[in-house]
This record gives C-alpha cells, sequence and structure tokens, in this order.
C-alpha cells in the first residue's frame, strides 16, 4: 500500500457519535442513534460470545479424557445445550446485522438513521429481555435437550426448558423488528444516487437476511411455544402417545432453523464482499452477481430443511426432494466464491488483518460447503448423522465462517467506529491463532465423526481419545488467540494511533464520512456520484476515499 | 414541514410510505406465526380426516357464522373510518371505530360462549379431552380449535385495543386529512385479524 | 414500479363506495359458503370449495380494505411473498405425511393400517405380526 508523506496527519473527529449530543451513561441507554445502538448490540454480543466460549473449553476440557473428566454427564448435557443457544441466539444470530449492520447500513444508504430508531432501540431491549430469561433459565436449573429442542424428549425432561423456550421466543422478536427496520430503511431512506443497483454489496446481503429474519421467524416462535405447552399441560401437538407427530416439530423447527444458517453466513458474506474489495483494492468482479446471489440463498435456503429430517421418519420420497433442493444452495454460494476470488486476481494484495480473516473465511466457507453438499445426499447423510462429522461440519461452514467475517469486521470498521487503530503487528498474531486454532479443533471431529463417535455423548472408547486431545488443544489455541485480540483491541480503544478518514484507502460509502463519524452520520451528504467498489479511478490524496489518507 | 415528520424523513410522505411498508412487513411476520398452526392443523387433518369431520360437525356452525358476519361488518366499518378521516371528518371515524370495537366484544362474547360449551362437554385438547371421539383424533382436532381461535382472539383484543387508543386520538383531533397513516395502519391490522379469521372459519367449522 | 409514487395521494379521494361494495359481496360469499357446507360436499371438491371461496374473500379484504389495489409494489411483493411461503410450509410437511412409510405415522392415524388402529383402540397388544414385518411388501 502506498504511503503519501506529504498528506497531512490523521485527524480525530473531534465532535462525533461517541460525544455527540451527550456523553452520559443515561444518554447511551436511552439513545435512538443507529450507531450507539449497534455498538451497545455489539458489545452485548460480545459478552455473550465469552460466555459462550467459556462453555466450550469446559465442554473440550470435558472430552479430554474417557468418562468423568471435570462434570458430572447431567452437567455436560447442560453445558452443551448452553453453548448452543447462547452462541446461536445471543451472538451469531444478532452480532453482524444487529450490531455492524445496524452501525453501517444507514451510513451506506446515506440516511440519518434508520426507518424507526424507536422499534430499533426496542430490538435492543428485547434482546436483552430475551436473554435475561434464557439464561436466568439456565441459572435456575438448565436444560438438557441441547438447542434443537427435539421433542419428544423436551417436552417430557423435567430441567428447565420452558424459560429458555420463552427466551429464544423473546429473542425471535428482536430479530424481526431489526430485520423489518433494515428492509425500510434500504426502500425509503437511500440518499438521492443511491439506486438499487449502486448499493453497497453489504447492504445487499443484510437486505437477504432480513427478508429471512421476517419470514422465518415467526415459524420459530410459534413452534416454541408449541414445545412450551406441550411441556407444560400436555396439549399432545407433538406427542404421539396423544397422536401428535414429533417429525412434525422438526419440520417447524428447521422451517426457521435452516434459514437461520443463512441469518448467519449472509451478514459474513456482507462483510467478505467489502473487505476482499477494499484489501485486493479492486473494483468486484461481477456485482450483480454477487448482489443477487445473496437473494438466491435467500429464497433457496427455505427449501432445504428437510436434510435435517433424513434419518427421523421424514418419508422416502421427501428427503429425495430436499436432497436435490439442498444442492441449490452450493450454486448460489459458489457464485460468491468465485466471484471474490476473481476479485483477488491481478489485484494489489494489501495482507492486513481483516485479509487474514478473508483467506480464514473462504477456507471455512469451502471446506464446510463442500462437507455440507456430502451432508446434503441422503446415502451419506445416514452414516455421519448426528456424528461428529456434523458438529465439524456446521462449525466449519457456519460458526468458523461467521467468526472469521466477525472479526473481519471488527478490524476492518474498528477505525471508524473507534477513530482509532488497533496494533496491526498483535492482529496479525491473532488471527493466525484464531484461524488455525480453529482449524486445529475441528478438523480432528470431522475424522472422529466418520469414525462414528456420536455428538453430544459424554463418554467415548478408549481409541477416540488421541483425536479428542488434538481438538482440546486446537481449541486452546483459539481461546489464546481471542484473548490476545481482546487486550489489544482494549489497548486500542485509549491508546491506539489515531486513524484519521479512511485509514485503509477503501472506496465503500462508509469511509467517506469522518472517523468516528458525527451524530447524524455525514457533515455534508456525499453526492454519491461513484458505484461502491470502484476502485478503477483513485482520488487525489488526503481526499476522503484516497488510498493512504491518514496513513502519514 | 407537518410536526409529525421525524428528523430523518424528509418528508411527510416518505415517512408514511416508510410506516405503510414497516406494517406491512409486520403483518407478513403475522401470516407466517399463524402459517404455522394452519400447517399443523393441515397435517393432522390428513391424518385424521374422519375425526376432524366428526369433530367440526359437533361444533355450533351459526356461532362460527354470525361471527364471521361481525368481524367482516366491523372491518367494513373500520374502512369507512379511514374514508372519514380522509374527508376530514375525525369525530366521525373515532365513532365508526367504536362501533367496530362494539363488533369486537361481540366476537369475544360468542366465543366465549363457545368456550365454555366446550369446556361442559370436556372438549379439550390433550389429555383433558373426554369427548365422543375415539382415538386421538378428537383431542387433536380440540389443542388446534383451541390454539388457532385462542391465537385469533388474542389478536381480535390486541386490535381493539390499537382501534381504541387510536379511535381516542382521532377524537382528539390529532389526526386530519393530510396525517392520518396511524389510522390507516391501525385499519391494516383488523384487516388482518379479519383476514385471517376468513381462514379459520371454513377450516374449523364447514369442512 | 416506483416506490415514490404516493399511496396517501391513492388514499386522498373517498373510497365509501368501493367499500360498500366489496362488504356486500364478502357477507354475500359468507352465506354461500355456510349454504354450501350444509348440503355436504364431501370430500377434496368440499376442501377445495370452502378455500376457494375464503382466498377470494381474503383477496378482497386484501386489494380494497387493505388498499393493495392502489399502493406500491413494494407492499404488495411482501404480501405475495409471504404467501409463497405459507405454501412452502403447509404442503411440505403434508406432502411428508402423505408418502410416508404407514407406519412412521402416529400409531392410531387413519392412514395407518386397520388392523394396527384397531388393536390401539381397543387398548389390546398389536397382532404379532405386525412388529416385524412390514404392511407391504
Amino acid at each position: 500500500m502506498s504511503h503519501h508523506p506529504e498528506s497531512s496527519p490523521p485527524v480525530y473527529a473531534e465532535r462525533n457519535y461517541l460525544n455527540t449530543p451527550a456523553t452520559g451513561l443515561k444518554s447511551w441507554l436511552f439513545t435512538l442513534d443507529h450507531k450507539r445502538i449497534g455498538v451497545m448490540f455489539l458489545v452485548a454480543a460480545l459478552i455473550f460470545f465469552a460466555v459462550g466460549g467459556l462453555f466450550a473449553m469446559l465442554i473440550r476440557l470435558e472430552l479430554l479424557t474417557p468418562g468423568p473428566t471435570v462434570m458430572d454427564a447431567m452437567t455436560y448435557n447442560r453445558m452443551f445445550t448452553l453453548h448452543g443457544v447462547v452462541m446461536i441466539f445471543l451472538f451469531m444470530i444478532p452480532a453482524i446485522p444487529s450490531g455492524f449492520g445496524n452501525f453501517l447500513v444507514p451510513i451506506m444508504v446515506g440516511a440519518k438513521d434508520v426507518a424507526f430508531p424507536r422499534l430499533n432501540l426496542l430490538s435492543f431491549y428485547v434482546y436483552l429481555l430475551g436473554a435475561v430469561i434464557a439464561l436466568g433459565g439456565m441459572i435456575y436449573g438448565g436444560a438438557d435437550t441441547g438447542w434443537t429442542f427435539y421433542t419428544p424428549y423436551s417436552t417430557t425432561t423435567t430441567t428447565k426448558v420452558v424459560p429458555i423456550l420463552l427466551g429464544a421466543f423473546i429473542l425471535g422478536f428482536s430479530s424481526i423488528l431489526t430485520g423489518l427496520n433494515f428492509i425500510v430503511t434500504v426502500h425509503t431512506l437511500r440518499a438521492p444516487g443511491i439506486t438499487w443497483n449502486k448499493l453497497p454489496l453489504f447492504v445487499w446481503s443484510i437486505y437477504a437476511t432480513s427478508i429471512i429474519q421476517i419470514l422465518a421467524t415467526p415459524v420459530l416462535g410459534m413452534t416454541l411455544l408449541l414445545v412450551a405447552i406441550e411441556n407444560a399441560f400436555g396439549w399432545g401437538i407433538f406427542d404421539p402417545a396423544r397422536g401428535g407427530d414429533p417429525v412434525l416439530f422438526q419440520h417447524f423447527f428447521w422451517f426457521y432453523s435452516h434459514p437461520a444458517v443463512y441469518i448467519m453466513i449472509l451478514p459474513a458474506m456482507a462483510v467478505i464482499s467489502e473487505v476482499v474489495c477494499a484489501f485486493s483494492r479492486k473494483n468486484i468482479f461481477g456485482y450483480k452477481a454477487v448482489a443477487y446471489s445473496s437473494l438466491g440463498i435467500a429464497f433457496v435456503g427455505f427449501f432445504t430443511w428437510g436434510h435435517h429430517l433424513f434419518t427421523s421418519g421424514q418419508s422416502a420420497f421427501n428427503a429425495g426432494v430436499f436432497g436435490v433442493l439442498t444442492m441449490f444452495v452450493g450454486i448460489f454460494t459458489a457464485i460468491k466464491v468465485f466471484n471474490w476470488v476473481a476479485t483477488m486476481y491481478k489485484g494489489s494484495i494489501d495482507f492486513k488483518t481483516p485479509f487474514i480473516y478473508f483467506i480464514g473465511f473462504l477456507f471455512f466457507l469451502f471446506f464446510g460447503g463442500m462437507t455440507g453438499v456430502a451432508l446434503g445426499t441422503v446415502s451419506l447423510d445416514i452414516h455421519w448423522q448426528d456424528t461428529y462429522f456434523v458438529v465439524a461440519h456446521f462449525h466449519f461452514i457456519m460458526v468458523g465462517s461467521t467468526i472469521m467475517a466477525f472479526l473481519a469486521a471488527l478490524h476492518y470498521w474498528w477505525p471508524l467506529m473507534t477513530g482509532r487503530m488497533y496494533n496491526e503487528r498483535w492482529g496479525l498474531v491473532g488471527a493466525t491463532l484464531v484461524v488455525s486454532g480453529f482449524v486445529f479443533t475441528f478438523l480432528p471431529q470431522f475424522l472422529l465423526g466418520n469414525e462414528g463417535m456420536p455428538r453430544r455423548y459424554y463418554n467415548y472408547p478408549e481409541r477416540f481419545q488421541a483425536l479428542n486431545v488434538a481438538s482440546t488443544a486446537g481449541a486452546s489455541v483459539l481461546g489464546i488467540g481471542f484473548l490476545i485480540i481482546l487486550v489489544y483491541l482494549l489497548v486500542a480503544l485509549r491508546h491506539g494511533r489515531i486513524a484519521g478518514t479512511n485509514p485503509w484507502g477503501s472506496r465503500g460509502y462508509e469511509w467517506l464520512t469522518t472517523s468516528p463519524p458525527p451524530f447524524e452520520n455525514f457533515d455534508v451528504v456525499p453526492a454519491f456520484e461513484r458505484g461502491p467498489h470502484e476502485y478503477h479511478q483513485l482520488p487525489a490524496p488526503g481526499a476522503p476515499g484516497a488510498p493512504g489518507a491518514g496513513h502519514a | 414541514m407537518h410536526s409529525a415528520v421525524a428528523h430523518h424523513f424528509e418528508s411527510l410522505e416518505k415517512q408514511g410510505q416508510a410506516q405503510r411498508l414497516g406494517m406491512w412487513l409486520f403483518l407478513a411476520t403475522e401470516v407466517l406465526l399463524f402459517t404455522a398452526l394452519f400447517a399443523a392443523y393441515g397435517v393432522y387433518r390428513y391424518l385424521y380426516t374422519e375425526a376432524f369431520a366428526q369433530a367440526s360437525r359437533g361444533l355450533e356452525t351459526w356461532l362460527g357464522g354470525v361471527n364471521t358476519f361481525v368481524l367482516v361488518t366491523s372491518s367494513f366499518t373500520v374502512a369507512m373510518g379511514l374514508d372519514a378521516i380522509v374527508k376530514g371528518k375525525n369525530r366521525r371515524t373515532a365513532l365508526l371505530f367504536g362501533l367496530s370495537i362494539l363488533m369486537g366484544c361481540v366476537f369475544m362474547v360468542l366465543k366465549g360462549i363457545e368456550y365454555r360449551h366446550h369446556f361442559l362437554h370436556a372438549e379439550l385438547p390433550g389429555q383433558f379431552y373426554g369427548g365422543p371421539i375415539a382415538g386421538s383424533g378428537g383431542s387433536m382436532f380440540f389443542a388446534l380449535y383451541f390454539l388457532i381461535t385462542g391465537l385469533h382472539a388474542f389478536h381480535v383484543v390486541v386490535g381493539m385495543t390499537v382501534l381504541g387508543v387510536i379511535g381516542a386520538r382521532a377524537w382528539m383531533g390529532k389526526y386530519d386529512a393530510q396525517y392520518h397513516v396511524p389510522v390507516e395502519l391501525a385499519g391494516l391490522y383488523w384487516h388482518l385479524v379479519d383476514l385471517i379469521w376468513i381462514f379459520v372459519f371454513p377450516l374449523i367449522y364447514l369442512i | 414500479m416506483s416506490e415514490h409514487s404516493s399511496a396517501a395521494a391513492a388514499t386522498a379521494h373517498s373510497h365509501a363506495g368501493r367499500y360498500l361494495v366489496v362488504w356486500a359481496a364478502l357477507m354475500a360469499l359468507t352465506a354461500l359458503t355456510w349454504g354450501l357446507s350444509t348440503v355436504h360436499v364431501t370430500g377434496f371438491g368440499g376442501v377445495a370449495l370452502a378455500l376457494g371461496i375464503a382466498t377470494v374473500k381474503g383477496t378482497l379484504v386484501a386489494l380494497f380494505f387493505m388498499h393493495l389495489w392502489d399502493q406500491p409494489g413494494p407492499n404488495r411483493l411482501v404480501l405475495v411473498t409471504s404467501l409463497i411461503f405459507v405454501a412452502l410450509l403447509i404442503a411440505l410437511p403434508l406432502l411428508d405425511n402423505a408418502t410416508r412409510f404407514p407406519l412412521a405415522n402416529p400409531p392410531d392415524a387413519e392412514t395407518a393400517p386397520q388392523r394396527i388402529r384397531d388393536a390401539i383402540l381397543n387398548d389390546a397388544p398389536p397382532p404379532a405380526t405386525a412388529h416385524p414385518a412390514p404392511a407391504h411388501p
């Protein structure tokens, strides 16, 4: 990346959203500013991520040896349930859309705020309420059903599953409110000059995510309510003893929860589309293909839920239908992967921390995606169903990819959000540890699953121990990586170098404003004459959008 | 600029557009919420066709029918309420909304009579079922019956509350011929409640 | 379709006459579907008829009471899109139960073989042959 010693030193925008209109705690708790709400979502999601990560470490510690290691079997069951619920409902679903999406979408469409700022704040508090109820249920007794709450076990278990169901039900409202807000914002608040075909790819992907949130979440809400009613009153909707069909629960649950995977991965793809352009210093390859394939994934993602039911008693005919439909997701995902790779081709690649995460993302998405295509094949799934192969697969594609994108976003937009730079050297160390730690945690689990180790088991035969130890070792590396990131980011918050406007020389619309952005996003709303990913015409050094502006 | 325009909207018209789209998106979530129950109804009606037909014949069809007439008419009065505010007649809007709420009450009373009847005859969901139909079909029908009509009744109550608040504000003159988006949105919600009942009626009572 | 066209303008003039006609049609259709149900059209025909009439009524409400007739594209698109997923969520689980191996449905479902249902309804142990051998070859 070229440096321009002649450009003026980077400036910290003194009047920004962090101190305008006020700085007190109350001004944050009652704020209607989308940027502050986004930051609050991020902080909350990161705290829950730490909690979920702690449970993950305890699970890996327990699986270090066969038999009891650090906890009894019941605690272990509660632990993996809690790990799943916290990571999925409290971290992965809200982290990128509600966190980064809230911060960035209005800026990227040139608006002052989201369409309904009060609903936006409500969404945050609903999220907190759901989290408190779910975690309260965990402290009060916990559940041992796993995050999937499969009937008939979830309707007969004596553990405290009802508060956790209600917590997840309430969290759904938060998801719906945020999705609704984004769709309306994109439709009605785009600044003059930003047409649909000049919408940043981040916004396209978040828009597609919002559609899923709107259409799928209510079904989960109803389903969880039905399970709670069944658990509390025994109405028999899913109880075979009263004529109910437990497989119907799985249909309903996965009608939400399979698209929910795309609620997690589409925002990740949103981040990646921005990062790959900024650090390859090249126009996105095939803008329309990348934009529309987001909608394609959102749409097709609804037609595949039955591949979770191949061995559950679903009809062979349905299994065949769902198996074929599942493959279509691969097409749209592949379109994106090809386009990202083509974007890098002959680009002027800048190997900064976010780019490392992009590479990690590509690897996890590709490896996880290919194993997903394998799992979507009915005959192969019969062998792998409910083994660690599935665990490793979804941790690669859903968790790995999402966390890579989340960390890429955190580093890429850190200067914009805080006005300061993190330490690049430590950034590279952290990124390397996280990517390699993740690979070493889950690669052994593919092998374990293929050899037949079932998921969610407390105990296992001796011959599986070596791979379990390898996995736990990988998890430790991963944990250390996260700790390093936490430390240097906290340091950067106070002592980081001043970033100045657009330190990456990115062409994204969000970098047209100062870092950190002012209260209503732009002091002067730009004309948005060029597209959001156009790198072929670079502006004069030092101007917003210039390469190396702020890199004195 | 009208005082109702929020700082981040360029005009009242744009804001109204956003609010309408937001309302439609919310209504879509409501539709999907009910769909889970309709899907369960579809599956169990397929599995217990005879039992469902028998249970449905045991219902008081006239109560469902009269309720349909009541709800459709209340939807009409709500629509007329919007028409009144478009012409600037805010008090007439309030009165028409009040009339709609009254019909909502009639609906709820008839529903209550029906529920009481079911309680007396132990036509209840799941483990509480004591009705005449052998096997699981009867209890399953009544589980779905109470879930669908119960969720719908809940929406009727919410809708009456919304109509009440908006009607009261219309009476106080908060809306006029230029600005009446909340009246429109309250109407949309009530029409959706009506729309869902239009499908509930044949599914539960007629087939 | 341009979303910048004003929906407010569309509701600016009176629709009272239109509302009245729609209301009359809804009342008539309700009476019709109620009346037809007393004739007992059985099986699939009856279901299709009742749901067909309900769909017509629903369309009238959505188009005229809810003003989709003169509203901009996105609002219509929202309802249409949601209906696609309504169809999906109803159709695919139903297709599953309809094409399942009969014994994978709930035990006393009417799709199960009659002798097994009889056994369950009479609270007797199921016939010995039913357990190991499937009902169909």
